[in-house]
């Protein structure tokens, strides 16, 4: 079975700056990709490469079987949700929906009826969209680009202007309809948590490429480098080669040999009914957050880091495997 | 009545104000066009409506305005959207608004100086062999199209369009465009549902402005017009100003009817404009 996209050393410089380097992957039809990474490190520009919006200095895409590379936008069986809903708003929801399937000859009134139930806004197929609240735009969005039956669907941070509680509640609708419909689909942000969410796969995008490409819990059990490492924020860096799980790292010694840091308090919080500790430690000048078993009133603490799991990026020269 | 109610009034008394001027002269012209000796007629009106002149010069007008109008507007919208992102530096942005500062006769003398038959380019293409002698240039001056006129116009008033579409274009945001391509979308299609509805009660604006200015102004179509026909501004000051008394109500008469006509289109204009823009902000009337 052919591949849903196979992008192929794919490159992008502007001028000197290299956004894009040498990079690879490929996506099985309803595969999810998520990419995640900070701010400005070039997810989106991949993003509209992959939609015909830019094109790579060099590198290929296949949709299929079929060589995409210099195919523009309009061309491309590729849709893509934008970060606004940027929805037409002198058309109704209805007409927003059916926009790209007419110009694409895909129009017919069962699916958009179809898409319409499935966004749960059929009562609202007359309404303009500055009658809609920002997540009900947000779900026309994603209706208008399905409508044209891309082969894969782009999604750039689509729910990054919406507020927190309808975000998270937006995260677990689009999934399931992701999956209802089997679509395959990459996912950009730049937030953890949601990257973890929206794909079965996650790459780790950082200087031009994937740092890791892996599923949440290979990235959770085995960080490819100190940049996933410190990104995530599941592991302590001891140094460049080594790292130790946060939840491995206690405030009591449970094990002889274990590594015993200074630590200062600088904060309690509550979460997921735990206590947790923000502390200094001065040693590797980092703060972290550690789940504190007892109250505890402030100054310095001793931090105890088991020996049996620090662990190295290269495992032939590991202490041991994190379980 | 208190100070919030009576405040837009207060607002707007400057412009109700100033519109004295303009509406008593309205009244003045019509009432002197409507009167024979202290008798109401419509003798004028129907002279007006039956003389070979007036109705040329009507026609004339209204072909040389709309041809004008649409030129500079078609012309302005080109160039808006072409160069929109560099027009948001301000030397580019200075250099085309800059002709705007020129009087229209400065303009009409600049036509007459590059396209009449002894002008620049008659003369340029004389010397390079294009033409054997100057005469052969053809009449774009003081010629029975008009054209002369439309240059002058364009020239003008082209700065005017870039000047009322360009914040218009600065405000549309970019990623529209590649929504559009994204859902199979081509350039022309990009203009119609991105810029058009964002644009049309701009640009209907500028029509009337510009028509209703291209159609009464005097200055250019006095110095690049012909006898006949000739601007309806034109035969108007004539009128009004030539030995016999009797013609100056045809001049009120010929001027209220423009008035009328302008006044008229202005109106359906402003209703299908406000509807228009209401449609492209919100969606729904």
């Amino acid at each position: 079975m052919s591949k849903a996209i196979e992008v192929n050393n794919i490159s992008k410089a502007f001028g000197s700056n290299v956004i894009l380097d040498q990079l690879n992957f490929q996506l099985n039809p309803g595969d999810k990709l998520s990419i995640v990474g900070p701010s400005g490190s070039g997810k989106t520009t991949l993003l509209r490469i992959l939609a015909g919006l830019d094109h790579p200095s060099s590198g290929t895409i296949k949709l299929g079987e079929k060589d995409v590379t210099h195919l523009d936008a309009r061309t491309r069986k590729v849709g893509l949700v934008f970060q606004q809903p940027l929805l037409f708003p002198h058309m109704t929801v209805e007409e927003n929906i059916d926009y790209g399937a007419r110009l694409t000859g895909t129009f017919s009134r069962e699916k958009t009826s179809d898409l319409l139930t499935a966004i749960n806004l059929t009562e609202t197929r007359t309404q303009f969209p500055s009658e809609l609240s920002g997540g009900q735009q947000q779900r026309v969005a994603l209706a208008r680009a399905l409508a044209t039956e891309p082969e894969i669907l782009l999604l750039d941070e689509p729910f990054s202007s919406l507020d927190p509680g309808m975000r998270q509640e937006l995260r677990y609708w689009v999934r399931d309809l992701l999956d209802e419909r089997g679509i395959t689909s990459i996912f950009v942000t730049h937030d953890r948590e949601e990257a973890m969410l929206m794909g079965d796969t996650i790459g780790v995008f950082y200087n031009g490429g994937f740092q890791q490409l892996a599923s949440a819990e290979t990235i959770l059990q085995s960080p490819a480098n100190p940049f996933v490492v410190q990104f995530f924020d599941n592991h302590l860096l001891i140094d460049q080669d080594h790292y130790v799980p946060l939840n491995k790292i206690s405030f009591s010694s449970q094990a002889t040999g274990a590594r015993v840091m200074k630590a200062v308090l600088l904060q309690t919080s509550v979460a997921n009914g735990e206590r947790v500790a923000h502390v200094y430690v001065e040693e590797l000048d980092k703060r972290l957050s550690l789940r504190l078993p007892f109250p505890h009133d402030g100054g310095s603490l001793d931090i105890f880091i088991p020996a049996n799991h620090i662990y190295s990026f290269d495992s032939s020269r590991g202490a041991g495997r994190y379980e | 009545m208190n100070l919030y109610k009576i405040k837009p009034w207060l607002l707007i008394l400057p412009a109700l104000l100033f519109l004295i001027l303009p509406a008593y002269g309205l009244w003045a012209a019509f009432s002197e066009s409507i009167k024979d000796g202290s008798d109401v007629t419509l003798t004028y009106y129907h002279q007006l409506f039956t003389s070979e002149r007036f109705l040329s010069s009507l026609w004339f007008s209204l072909y040389t305005s709309l041809t004008a109008t649409l030129a500079s507007m078609i012309i302005g919208i080109f160039i808006t959207r072409s160069f929109a992102h560099f027009l948001t530096d301000s030397l580019p942005r200075l250099s085309v608004w800059l002709p705007m500062l020129f009087p229209h006769l400065v303009f009409a003398y600049v036509i007459i100086l590059i396209f009449s038959e002894t002008g620049w380019l008659a003369q340029m293409l004389t010397m390079i062999g294009v033409l054997e002698s100057p005469g052969e240039f053809p009449i774009l001056t003081r010629d029975n199209y008009g054209i002369g006129i439309i240059l002058a116009y364009i020239a003008k008033e082209v700065p005017f369009v870039i000047l009322m579409l360009f914040p218009v274009y600065n405000a549309i945001p970019p990623a529209y465009y590649d929504v559009v391509k994204t859902l199979g979308g081509s350039r022309m299609e990009q203009f119609k549902t991105v810029e058009w509805p964002q644009i049309s009660t701009v640009v209907m604006e500028i029509f009337f402005i510009l028509f209703a200015f291209t159609l009464t102004a005097y200055e250019v179509p006095a110095i690049l017009g012909t006898n006949f026909p000739e601007m309806v501004s034109v035969l108007s000051y004539d009128w009004f100003y030539s030995g016999s008394w009797e013609d100056r109500p045809l001049a009120f008469a010929a001027m209220v009817t423009i008035s009328l006509l302008i006044t008229l289109m202005a109106f359906i204009g402003y209703m299908y404009v406000n509807r228009k823009r209401m449609r492209a902000l919100r969606g729904r009337l």
